[in-house]
């Protein structure tokens, strides 16, 4: 999923994309070109029909580019509540996903042509601000869908979560057999690297991919502080544990590095949803204060 | 539980996908982990994928096998078995560590994903929804419908917060003059979904002027101008520079067509600033004696002229080296011109205050305890009786006797074509006589032909011209109603009284750049310039190297001098 892969041209009639097609080059970036018109068009409205005064949200431009951003906001509202019916066929689903993106970036311009530049502390630039940043994290979720799936395959190696999970607890299963004949205190560390594994937790540790605890590295360490003190009688199973210890880490790594790809790819969205129904109200409250008063 | 299955190929995938010639069916194991491939009559083990391959206990990517090695591919164990008749090798598969609680633990300890935070985009999304609604909406509503929110008024003290909600809803910056009661949306706000009524303007604006005077009918357009509202032209929340619209063509949708569709209104066709604006049309002087004025066309050819009546001449105040002979400096505009106090205009011109102090109408010298023999200004008839008045009280204190008559006049007080003084002396003794004589003097010189009133002033003549004889004739002694002698003067302090124009933005220029006073030799010579002159620093609406200027540079829309305009605004009190 990158813009810089070659775009297969699909047949008018047939909506379903290639398989290496993006969603952002969907129909030969069909509304790319129709956000560029849109933005284009609202810029020659707002440099030609000028009210009396400096533009601001009335008059015939404000109205417009008002009404138009207003639309703009519900119909991409309506497509987030549509996007999670799986009944769409794939072909639609890219379509609407390649217009979502592309109107909602139209739609910051259209906008913030309708404000004419005036801010304030009021309802009006609250709603201006919060679309800002429905859109900036809109804009980080394209960002998110292009980068880290790839990074994600890549770490991942075909294998699945569950798999990587299996794969630990495999090694947690060998770690018991391979550590048994090791002193009271490496057991402990081990058994605890064993029981006490963490994966996943906060959203912060899911996000940063950083898990300052990490039993299994404590083992690691454990066993580096101590590798003098082994007796040659244990000499192989204390190479055997340091090993699946190791392993265990590097699995644990590759997990960890799944779930934040994950967390990345999905946290933009407790942004953009909220902030779109905060938005919603904000919109409302916009539109029905400046025909209120 | 055991079961052999034969397989054959080039290569014999090892992996838990189906596809592979031995399916692995555990999770934990790769879709295609391993591969075994024929060598030189035997088998090798080639690694695919990721998962460590162990055989005997190393490590390896790619090891030949033989019969009794043992390979750890994951959860299985696969040992190496002596190959069946018509095979290259064979193996057996045995599942060692059996997927047990280790899994079901790890599952149940892992926390993946963001939903399981405990974060909820759902809560999230209606928390934010009802908050804003609730304080952006629904407050705001409140206050406004419950009457927290009380119009501005000179006496009551609105409390702070209805206003911090009113302000949540302001719709742009407050023009500067409005800001001290914009907080209480209700001082114009006075209906829910209702445009402002222009009461609301009124009630501060009530004697904002006119645009037409009320008794010119201007039909359509008549009805066009009375139904405008205040809010048409005038719109508030659109920046502190306050809530005028500047921009020409609101005037102009009026304006550039007028003569057709308005006639009455004697306005010319506006097409625009700089090009489209007419030549200025001055309001001169026609008749100074009637108090008559006349519109006329500034920069035809011959130029309009005034008729002040008066004889003035600029260029001969402002001469260069001013008049050594008699004492005085060159002078300068402002000696005469005297700005008002706010520095837009000029004071009006006056004998007392411009002239006098070098146009003094002392008409004897003799020494007096009271104030010197002046001719009153401004009182042509009654200076007959004043001059008269004064050689009668010379005479009192024995001035006839002190100062007989001589034979003749002195030859140096009388210019050419001047009649004579009278010829023969009064007998001594006779006091009236004296006074008269003198008088007749005295009279002969302030209304003589070129001194005197006629330096200045036109005589009441039909020509203007001044007739001593005349005049004198049974002038003395002095009449109860003399008859008038000098013409009146009518000197204008505006010339362009449609515009406004502000000598005070204008301080920095000299007076010269604009008005030519140098050369201009008579007072009918009109000294305001036209739109040429202005055309020279004031670009249009939108000029980035001119001063902008638009109509209300210039004009002005609401006229004091027309009354007020709610009573054509269809606005009542």
């Amino acid at each position: 999923m990158s813009v810089s892969e070659p775009v297969s041209a699909p047949g008018a009639a047939d909506l379903r994309p290639t398989r290496h097609e993006s969603f952002l080059a969907f129909d030969r970036f069909r509304f790319l070109k129709w956000a560029v018109i849109l933005v284009a068009l609202a810029i020659v409205m707002y440099l030609l029909v000028r009210p009396y005064g400096r533009p601001y949200g009335g008059g015939w431009t404000g109205y417009t580019l008002g009404t138009v951003g207003a639309l703009l906001i519900l119909w991409l509202t309506w497509f987030g509540y549509r996007k999670r019916s799986y009944t769409e066929n794939a072909g639609r689903l890219a379509a609407r996903l390649s217009a979502h993106v592309y109107l909602g970036i139209a739609l910051f311009f259209v906008a913030t042509l309708h404000t004419g530049f005036h801010f304030g502390w009021n309802v009006h630039t609250l709603a201006y601000a919060l679309m800002c940043i429905v859109i900036a994290s809109g804009i980080y979720g394209v960002y998110a869908y292009v980068r880290y799936p790839r990074q994600m395959t890549e770490n991942r190696e075909s294998m699945t979560t569950v798999q990587m999970l299996g794969r630990i607890a495999g090694i947690d299963d060998e770690l018991r057999g391979v550590a048994m004949p090791l002193d009271d205190a490496t057991v402990a560390v081990v058994e605890r690297a064993i029981t006490d594994t963490a994966v996943g937790g906060s959203a912060w540790r899911q996000l940063s991919g950083r898990y300052p605890g990490c039993t299994t590295a404590m083992a690691i360490a454990h066993m580096e502080a101590h590798a003098r003190e082994v007796a040659p009688a244990n000499a192989d199973a204390w190479r055997q544990t340091r090993l699946k210890l190791e392993e265990k880490g590097a699995v644990l790594q590759r997990i960890r590095a799944d779930i934040r790809y994950k967390a990345l790819m999905e946290v933009w969205l407790y942004l953009h949803v909220p902030l779109t129904f905060a938005l919603l109200a904000a919109l409302t409250a916009h539109i029905i204060s400046v025909f209120f008063l | 539980m055991r079961r052999s299955q034969h397989a054959s190929g080039p290569r014999i995938g090892l992996g838990r996908g189906t596809d592979n010639a031995v399916p692995l069916a555990d999770i934990r194991v790769g879709l295609h982990i391993a591969a075994l491939v024929p060598r030189e009559g035997g088998i090798a083990i080639e690694k695919l994928g990721s998962s460590p391959l162990i055989i005997n206990g190393d490590s390896v990517d790619y090891a030949r096998l033989n019969p009794g090695d043992e390979i750890l591919l994951g959860p299985y164990r696969i040992e190496i078995l002596p190959p069946p008749e018509g095979c290259d090798g064979a193996i057996q598969i045995e599942l060692v560590q059996p997927m047990g609680a280790a899994l079901e633990r790890l599952s149940a300890g892992a926390r993946i994903g963001l939903e399981r935070t405990g974060a909820s985009k759902r809560i999230y999304a209606w928390t934010g929804f009802v908050v804003i609604a609730v304080i952006c909406l629904a407050v705001p509503i409140i206050f406004y419908s419950g009457g927290y929110m009380q119009p501005w008024s000179k006496q009551a003290t609105n409390p702070k917060f209805p206003q911090l909600v009113g302000l949540s809803w302001n719709a742009g910056t407050f023009s500067n003059a409005h800001r001290f009661f914009a907080a209480d949306c209700k001082t114009c706000h006075q209906g829910a979904f209702a445009a402002i009524p222009d009461n609301a303007c009124l009630s501060c604006h009530a004697k904002v002027g006119n645009h037409v005077m009320h008794h010119v009918k201007l039909g359509a357009v008549g009805e066009e101008l009375a139904s405008l509202r205040c809010v048409d032209c005038h719109s508030e929340h659109r920046g502190i520079e306050g809530s005028v619209i500047r921009e020409a063509h609101l005037c102009l949708g009026c304006h550039r067509n007028l003569a057709d569709r308005a006639p009455a209104a004697e306005v010319r066709d506006i097409g625009g600033w700089p090009q489209g604006h007419p030549q200025f049309r001055a309001t001169l002087v026609a008749d100074a004696a009637k108090g008559a004025t006349m519109r006329a066309e500034l920069g035809t050819s011959p130029p309009p002229m005034d008729h002040p009546g008066i004889k003035f001449s600029h260029a001969a105040h402002l001469v260069k080296g001013g008049f050594p002979a008699l004492g005085y400096k060159e002078m300068a505009c402002a000696d005469c011109h005297v700005a008002e106090p706010s520095g837009q205009s000029y004071l009006p011109i006056t004998y007392k205050k411009q002239c006098e102090s070098c146009h003094e109408l002392s008409f004897d010298k003799v020494a007096l305890p009271w104030p010197d023999a002046k001719v009153p200004h401004g009182d042509d008839v009654g200076v007959i009786a004043a001059v008269w008045n004064y050689y009668a009280g010379l005479a009192l204190r024995g001035g006839a006797a002190a100062a007989p008559i001589p034979a003749a006049a002195p030859a140096d007080r009388r210019g050419a074509g001047m009649p004579a003084p009278p010829a023969a002396a009064p007998p001594p003794g006779d006091t009236q006589g004296w006074v008269t004589a003198k008088s007749l003097e005295a009279l002969r010189i302030v209304f003589d032909e070129r001194r005197g009133c006629a330096y200045c002033h036109n005589s009441t003549a039909a020509d203007g011209a001044w007739n001593t004889d005349k005049i004198l004739a049974g002038a003395l002694p002095p009449k109860a109603d003399p008859p008038h002698v000098v013409a009146p003067v009518m000197l204008r302090t505006r010339f362009l009284p449609n515009a406004r124009f502000d000598h005070a933005s204008h301080r920095g220029m000299d007076c010269e750049d604009c008005h030519a006073s140098r050369t201009a030799q008579t007072s009918g010579e009109v000294l305001i310039p036209g739109v040429d002159n202005c055309v020279k620093c004031h670009g249009g609406e939108k000029a980035s190297l001119q001063a902008q200027s638009t109509c209300i540079t210039c004009h002005i829309f609401h006229r004091s001098e027309f009354g007020a305009m709610r009573m054509t605004a269809g606005a009542t009190p």
